[in-house]
């Protein structure tokens, strides 16, 4: 039997959905078991059927089978596609919307809307409609991708401006999009009317499929199903702080949390309790280095906010977060923060002082932003209850300080290997551990230890720091120059 | 030019002589619309001793009292913000930020004169680069509210589109990156499971379109006495002798001949360079101030104005305060 895909299987905020949602979407049943869900899991394709635990029985497991496919696909390295076949068999598509709207419902009540909980969703939506859309063949997807365009785009050309937010998210670049007069180009007629007098030497129909072919499309289009999941999210979590949430949701967004942090315990490279690490100033990439000894005016709020501030919590607290790709929060690793308030704060509040003038001093409230930067909202001082009302931000990469920094930028040798300060800081660490390993060997091989110069923090680093908005004969001055 | 040779231009402007522009030459009715428009919700910021702006935070309800201040004041340079504030004098509450480009002829990355400060052929070549920045602006991403202001060392693009200016400054480095052509284009491409070789020369609209002009126009204006960091030498020779396919725009010769692994690092190359055509800092930062059109640039005794025909538009002629005319050498 051929199945048609519906506009809903990819897209559970289209038309379509809602009306299924309409129909099947009453709450008080999420536990109920459902023989039709059932009889679909069962019969998808190269579904693993001998173990029970695999196969959801109501709605509730179908959500936490989504969160639980996209977490193990991620990370775990015996993942299995068999085990959650069911989940890209299109006959699921009904209950699957369902599932959508319980997970984006109870995370839009639970947790906010740029926690990292939202995030992982967001992400989650954007993964399994790439999947699906590889079981498809290229006919079905094409005409899937084109009727599912076709409903969220409702006039003829999308401005570039449009896609605003998915830009900013750097989910897409601007330059993979071709642009002609503001419009995203995308239909096949549309390009051949714009630039088929342009094209010399070759067929404009290839050209037209090898540059904006189905892969721009589907890029689009899932960027956009992505934004608009981001949207409900925030909308649920507006109208939560009026409605009174039903009690199932809240259950289901418990469950989901518990999920989340067990498995970042369970996949990362921390075992046991997480008490992050001791910070080794030696190892300090140069720009960190300058940072801490005190900026002038001209890079100042920037260099404290948003260099220092990622890069000592992270390096304290997980310096491995490029490498491990998950989404944590600071209490993850410091869960009663007491780390970040006598250790980290202390360290860059002193640094912020040490500018020239002294940071809070005539920008008090950057106090607030250095605690929005590590995930707590724009307060005061960072709290548990504000957690996750900002971004936990990672330290901006090494192309980003020469722009926005670059008086800070003073390269060594380990900054060629590396494209960010962290990174810098792990490689610097682990050459450091390696030169003393080999030092105490040769001094132990040497019997002759006597000559044991002191290798902490060399002063010797310190180098003058210039100010980049001098006299007036520059033609514009940054915003925290004085 | 002869001109500048005759008129010391580039001495700076003394007390008396920014008086006598602010008093008989400075006319606050001349301040492009863009500026008057909302006046009141832009900070102002003034260097009265040539030492940096460090006279901040300050608001003008009405061209009569910006009048009488610069009169009176006669400030060594005056600025005014990028952004509009609903409290422009606390720096607080943003409302949005005009879209800024700053070239600066003194910053080129590849400039035929090697002049020490700027001269008349980087301020040419800073000129071409904005006419290409801007065509870029309103054929690919449809802008339409652009302005054009000499500096008094180069030239600032002003976007005023409302679709632009609530952008962040994640956007605004990418659209600089589009615009500058800093972007490796991507050369293969594929359908189907099949891969393509595609140069971008072969690809005439959209970035690859972009990429090309400013590819072309590095490489034509290459010199013998420019250093590419990366380019060996020899490669930089074969550059040269070949950069005349480029001129009939003979792209698959000049890539050819160069080689084209070869091809493939210059192009690399290039990108880099080309970062550097607009001042990344400016575009990215939304609370910026900007030297005021109309205001006098003090250090090299020029005006700061807008230019409404970029093409005729000669710095020398119509940028020189009539002071400078005044003085005897
Ligand atoms: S290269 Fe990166 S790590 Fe090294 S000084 Fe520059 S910004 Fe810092
Ligand atoms: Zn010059």
């Amino acid at each position: 039997m051929i199945i048609m895909v519906s506009v809903a299987f990819l897209n559970p905020l289209s038309v379509e959905a809602e009306q299924i949602v309409r129909d099947m979407g009453d709450l008080s049943k999420i536990y109920e078991q459902n023989p039709d869900l059932i009889h679909a899991v069962d019969t998808s394709k190269s579904q693993t059927i001998s173990d029970n635990q695999s196969i959801p029985k109501n709605y509730y497991e179908l959500a936490i089978k989504r969160m639980e496919w996209y977490i193990k696909k991620k990370n775990d390295k015996n993942y299995n596609y068999k085990d959650y076949a069911f989940l890209f068999n299109p006959e699921i598509s009904k209950f699957d919307v369902v599932a959508f709207f319980i997970l984006a419902q109870a995370i839009g009540i639970k947790f906010n809307p740029n926690s990292r909980e939202s995030k992982l969703f967001v992400d989650l939506q954007g993964s399994i409609i790439e999947e699906r859309l590889e079981e498809l063949s290229i006919s079905e997807r094409r005409n899937i991708c084109g009727k599912i365009l076709d409903e969220l785009i409702q006039h003829d050309n999308i401005k570039w401006t449009f896609l605003e937010e998915i830009l900013s998210s750097k989910k897409l670049s601007l330059h993979e999009l071709i642009l002609d007069n503001g419009d995203i180009i995308l239909d096949k007629e549309d390009f051949l009317e714009r630039f088929r007098d342009k094209i010399t030497h070759r067929n404009p129909e290839r050209m037209y499929e090898l540059l904006i072919g189905d892969p721009v499309k589907e890029l689009i289009m899932i960027k956009m199903i992505m934004q608009k999941t981001e949207d409900y999210i925030k909308k649920v979590n507006e109208m939560s702080q009026k409605v009174e949430p039903h009690p199932y949701l809240l259950e289901v967004g418990e469950k989901i949390s518990k999920i989340l942090s067990d498995n970042l315990r369970y996949y990362t490279t921390y075992q046991g309790e997480m008490k992050g690490f001791r910070l080794n100033p030696e190892a300090f990439p140069p720009c960190i280095k300058l940072t801490l000894n005190g900026v002038q005016s001209g890079n100042r709020n920037d260099a404290i906010v948003l260099l220092l501030t990622s890069f000592l919590s992270y390096s304290r607290l997980y310096p491995s977060i490029f490498r491990d790709n998950v989404s944590v929060k600071v209490s993850d690793v410091d869960p009663d923060l007491k780390i970040t308030q006598n250790e980290i704060l202390p360290l860059i509040y002193e640094a912020a002082q040490r500018c020239n003038p002294p940071l809070f001093d005539d920008d008090p409230q950057e106090k607030l932003n250095i605690t929005a930067k590590l995930g707590f909202g724009v307060h005061e001082q960072p709290e548990l209850k504000n957690e996750g009302e900002s971004k936990w931000y990672t330290p901006m990469s090494c192309d980003k300080i020469k722009i926005h920094l670059p008086a800070l930028c003073k390269p060594d040798k380990t900054c060629k290997k590396i494209g960010n300060p962290l990174s810098y800081y792990k490689t610097k660490s682990w050459q450091l551990s390696q030169q003393r390993k080999n030092k105490e060997q040769k001094s132990y091989n040497n019997k002759n230890p006597n000559n044991n110069k002191s290798k902490t923090y060399k002063s010797g680093d310190r180098a003058e720091n210039s100010d980049p908005t001098k006299s007036g004969d520059d033609d514009s001055i940054g915003s925290d120059s004085h | 030019m002869i001109l500048l040779e005759v008129i010391p231009i580039n001495e700076p402007a003394t007390l008396q002589e920014r008086r006598k522009y602010y008093r008989e030459e400075w006319d606050v009715k001349k301040l492009p619309d863009f500026i008057k428009d909302h006046m009141e919700k832009r900070e102002f910021g003034f260097d009265h001793l040539g030492k940096g702006p460090n006279d901040r935070y300050r608001i003008f309800r009405s061209l009569e009292y910006l009048k009488r201040f610069m009169r009176y004041k006669s400030p060594f340079a005056a600025y005014c913000s990028v952004a509009f504030y609903d409290k422009p004098f606390k720096r607080a509450d943003w409302i949005k930020s005009e879209l800024i480009f700053d070239v600066d002829a003194k910053d080129i990355p590849i400039r035929t004169c090697q002049c020490e400060n700027v001269c008349e052929i980087c301020l040419g070549e800073a000129k071409e680069i904005v006419s290409a920045l801007i065509d870029t602006l309103k054929e690919d991403l449809g802008l339409k509210d652009i302005y054009i202001v000499y500096s008094g060392r180069g030239y600032h693009i002003r976007v005023l589109d409302e679709t632009v200016m609530k952008m962040d400054s994640d956007i605004r480095a990418q659209i600089l990156k589009y615009l500058v052509g800093s972007e490796v284009p991507r050369s293969e491409y594929s359908t189907k499971g099949d891969k393509y070789q595609l140069e971008h020369f072969s690809i005439p609209f959209g970035y690859p379109k972009v990429f090309t002009q400013r590819f072309k126009y590095a490489v034509l204006h290459l010199t013998p006495e420019i250093k590419l960091e990366n380019i060996s030498p020899a490669l930089f020779k074969k550059v040269l002798n070949n950069k005349k396919y480029l001129l009939n725009n003979e792209w698959g010769l000049f890539r050819k001949n160069v080689g084209p692994i070869n091809y493939k690092k210059l192009v690399k190359e290039i990108s880099n360079l080309n970062m550097g055509l607009v001042d990344a800092k400016v575009s990215i930062d939304l609370k910026r101030i900007l030297r005021l059109p109309t205001s006098l640039h003090s250090k090299v005794s020029m005006k700061c104005m807008e230019v409404k025909n970029i093409e005729k538009f000669d710095p020398f002629k119509e940028a020189v305060p009539k002071f400078v005319y005044e003085r005897k050498d």
